[in-house]
């Protein structure tokens, strides 16, 4: 089952979900995945679920925010930024279709702190709209968009924003938000449409966070998954015919005198440092594969960081690689 | 002149340890706390979900929401005095919250009808701000007792920087607005002078609410808030006098971040919005900096580079080994150092701004270097302590 599933093209899905908690590079690798899609001749819509912009300033550094409304950020590449409230209205006048009755309701100071206060509508209207997006087709008839990308909360949160639809459905016993929640959910499950693509570190938290994700997706939450994405994995310190280089340093006599270089102990530190880290990383790696029983997709660490769209061409092909291992 | 981590855990009651989610917050408020002890004091350590094993060694494996002692013998070992103390209590909020309905509910008719609401058993983990409201009242309760001197405070991870802050006041804003009022009471609110005009438009949006909705979800929705009316008073003035303890001369907020771009980024946000919304932050600890383990350490000039790899190939050779395989190492050596000079200035550059930023605000400022090893256990705690406390400076790397 994982070996055949692991075969498909992350380009594939008509709706590729990422997840993962703050700093694992979510956000690069949704930037990244964009940009290969359009590259491959896809329409690809990010849809950006947090306050902040953070994909949209990547793709087009130093341009205006694409906010509710969305723009085309770079040729058949469009990003937008769903606002939950924007999103209310705009449902809540698709279902009245009263504009003047919706305007009123949106002011409304007492439904504004009922809304703030209560829990789950943000996530379930977001999805709402990323469902809509989906149905939206062109005059031909065909959809508008190849692909939507959406870059999901931070993982915690990230679960019960996928589980929102199914909870709404079990909770109430009628009514249209009751329907509108089942097409959501159906959305969300359909293995021919739908990813989740979970990001992580190899490293303790991230790791841990992660399997733990995949076991709950796999019980309840039943959206489709079949590979981990783990980010920023650093290549080995010393070439493989040299792997006890660290070693080899730390013999040097303490107070050899090196030419233009720091003493021998400190080198010796950085080294040891340097591979002590690295074989911290192939084990969260491997506890990864192991425990989520999912095959991985290793990006590698990009030394200075990302800051523009030409850092992202490193990842986009490991992105592309199949995944390998995972059990069935 | 800034304050120093020292007096904070000195003299303060509370330290908030604030941050977002993945820099070691956990394990930076529990060395906070060891250092409160070891200047013998009786501190709590109160942590939300942190990482299993260092939640093993701290010796709060289960969730009893009750502070866990740690052994005399393990706090001897670590240096702290007689009369210093450090527990630790693992945060279930759920339980808090259930707790709070318990203590608050007019009887137990409706304590059973907020716990057993479907609404509130889908709700309320995921309740605006309940998290977060659980996690201060439960410092509200614990600063009542007399066996405590200090408590450090380890915030939940929340997406957005005051969440934490502000969730009380949304919490009270929710159960004190009006359509809420009129769910739970439209006798009393219909006949209220004045209240007809905005009667008339609340009535509109609830229809409307219902029509969208459905029936059901509005029943159980007022059923839920019903329940929950019973306890706003009592909810109200505990919220306010823990706003008042937080923002207070006894406590102290502590900026914990990380170094690469996003998390510098969100941490120089969360400093904005922290001292915009009156919290003092006292100090801004970054944590896994990738730093060089000596002092002022250079690396040779395009020119020496020859010069330097001959010199290293000779000491890696020793006696015996000589020519190819010893310059291939040496090379590879250099070729790491080169490495590992490119991260300790990433992460000089990333953290540089915040670094300016914060000491602008007086706030003080330290780094805690990447260990070679992750952090389980109460003498990694003491370790990044020893970069925070001057008293324990050790020079950066080794071990």
């Amino acid at each position: 089952m994982a070996l055949a599933e692991s075969v498909r093209s992350l380009l594939d899905p008509r709706l590729l979900i990422v997840t993962g908690k703050g700093g694992t590079g979510k956000t690069t690798v949704v930037a990244a995945l964009a940009l290969t899609a359009a590259a491959h001749g896809r329409r690809v819509l990010v849809v950006e679920t947090g306050r902040e912009e953070h994909v949209p300033r990547l793709l087009a550094p130093k341009s205006d925010p694409v906010g509710y409304a969305g723009r085309e950020v770079r040729p058949g590449l469009w990003a937008m930024r769903v606002d939950p409230y924007q999103a209310l209205a705009e449902y809540l006048g698709l279902q009245l279709r009263m504009q003047a009755l919706v305007s009123r309701i949106m002011r409304n100071r007492g439904f504004r702190q009922l809304m703030n206060a209560s829990p789950g509508w943000r996530d379930l209207i977001t999805l709402g709209k990323v469902w809509h997006l989906e149905q939206q087709r062109t005059e031909k008839g065909e959809p508008r968009y190849d692909l939507l990308l959406v870059d999901a909360p931070a993982t915690g949160h990230g679960l019960t924003f996928l589980d929102v639809p199914r909870v709404v459905v079990s909770a109430l016993r009628a009514g249209p938000l009751r329907r509108h929640a089942g097409w959501v959910e159906e959305m969300l499950r359909d293995p021919t449409a739908t990813l989740l693509l979970p990001v992580a570190l190899a490293e303790e938290l991230p790791a841990r966070e992660t399997v733990e994700l995949v076991g709950r997706i796999r019980q309840g939450v039943g959206v489709p998954i079949d590979r981990v994405v783990i980010n920023a994995v650093p290549e080995p310190p010393f070439p493989e015919d040299l792997a006890d280089l660290d070693q080899r340093l730390a013999r040097i006599p303490e107070d050899r005198v090196l030419a233009g270089l720091p003493p021998a102990p400190v080198i010796a530190t950085c080294a040891s440092h340097l591979r002590s880290r690295y074989e911290l990383n192939r084990r969260y790696v491997g506890e990864i594969a192991r425990e989520s029983g999912l095959p991985t997709l290793i990006l590698p660490f990009i030394r200075g960081g990302i800051r523009g769209p030409d850092d992202l061409d490193a990842l986009a092909g490991a992105l592309l690689a199949p995944a390998t291992g995972g059990t069935p | 002149m800034s304050t120093t981590p020292e007096e904070i855990v000195d003299g303060r009651r509370i330290v908030v340890c604030v941050g977002c989610g993945g820099v070691g917050k956990t394990t930076i408020s529990a060395s906070l706390a060891l250092a409160g002890a070891r200047r013998g004091r009786r501190v709590l350590v109160l942590t939300i979900d942190p990482a299993k094993r260092l939640a093993d060694a701290l010796g709060v494996r289960s969730l009893g929401n009750t502070p866990r002692a740690i052994p005399r013998k393990l706090l001897d070992r670590l240096g702290v005095p007689a009369e210093g103390r450090l527990s630790a209590m693992m945060l279930d909020m759920k339980r808090t919250l259930d707790d709070l309905v318990e203590r608050f509910a007019e009887d137990a008719v409706a304590r059973d009808r907020i716990l057993e609401n479907p609404i509130y058993q889908h709700a309320s983990d995921a309740l605006s701000g309940s998290a977060e409201y659980s996690a201060m009242e439960k410092v509200f309760e614990l600063c009542e007792r007399e066996d405590l001197d200090l408590i450090v405070l380890d915030t939940p991870p929340s997406q957005h920087a005051l969440d934490f802050l502000e969730a009380p006041q949304r919490l009270l804003e929710f159960l004190d607005s009006r359509l809420v009022q009129l769910l739970l009471h439209p006798a009393f609110a219909a006949g209220r002078f004045g209240f007809r005009l905005f009667q008339r438009s609340a009535h509109q949006v609830l229809k409307t609410l219902e029509r969208v909705s459905g029936i059901s979800f509005l029943e159980d929705i007022s059923e839920f808030l019903l329940a929950f009316e019973g306890m706003s008073e009592g909810f109200r003035a505990r919220a306010g006098r823990v706003q008042a303890l937080l923002f207070g001369p006894e406590s102290a907020f502590v900026l914990a971040a990380g170094p690469a771009d996003e998390s510098v980024a969100d941490a120089m946000t969360f400093l904005d919005r922290l001292e915009d919304s009156g919290a003092a932050v006292a100090g801004v600890v970054v944590n896994r900096v990738r730093m060089w383990p000596a002092a002022a350490v250079k690396l040779p000039l395009e020119s020496e580079r020859e010069a330097a790899l001959a010199s290293l190939a000779e000491a890696l050779g020793g006696e015996k080994e000589t020519g190819g395989s010893a310059r291939k190492a040496a090379q590879a050596a250099l070729s790491m150092l080169d490495g590992y000079a490119s991260m300790v200035q990433q992460d000089r550059v990333a953290t540089a701004p915040l670094r300016e930023r914060a000491q602008r605000r007086g706030c003080f400022w330290r780094e805690v270097p990447e260990l070679p090893r992750d952090v389980h256990d109460l003498d990694g705690i003491a370790r990044i302590a020893s970069f925070i406390f001057e008293a324990d400076a050790e020079v950066a790397g080794g071990g």
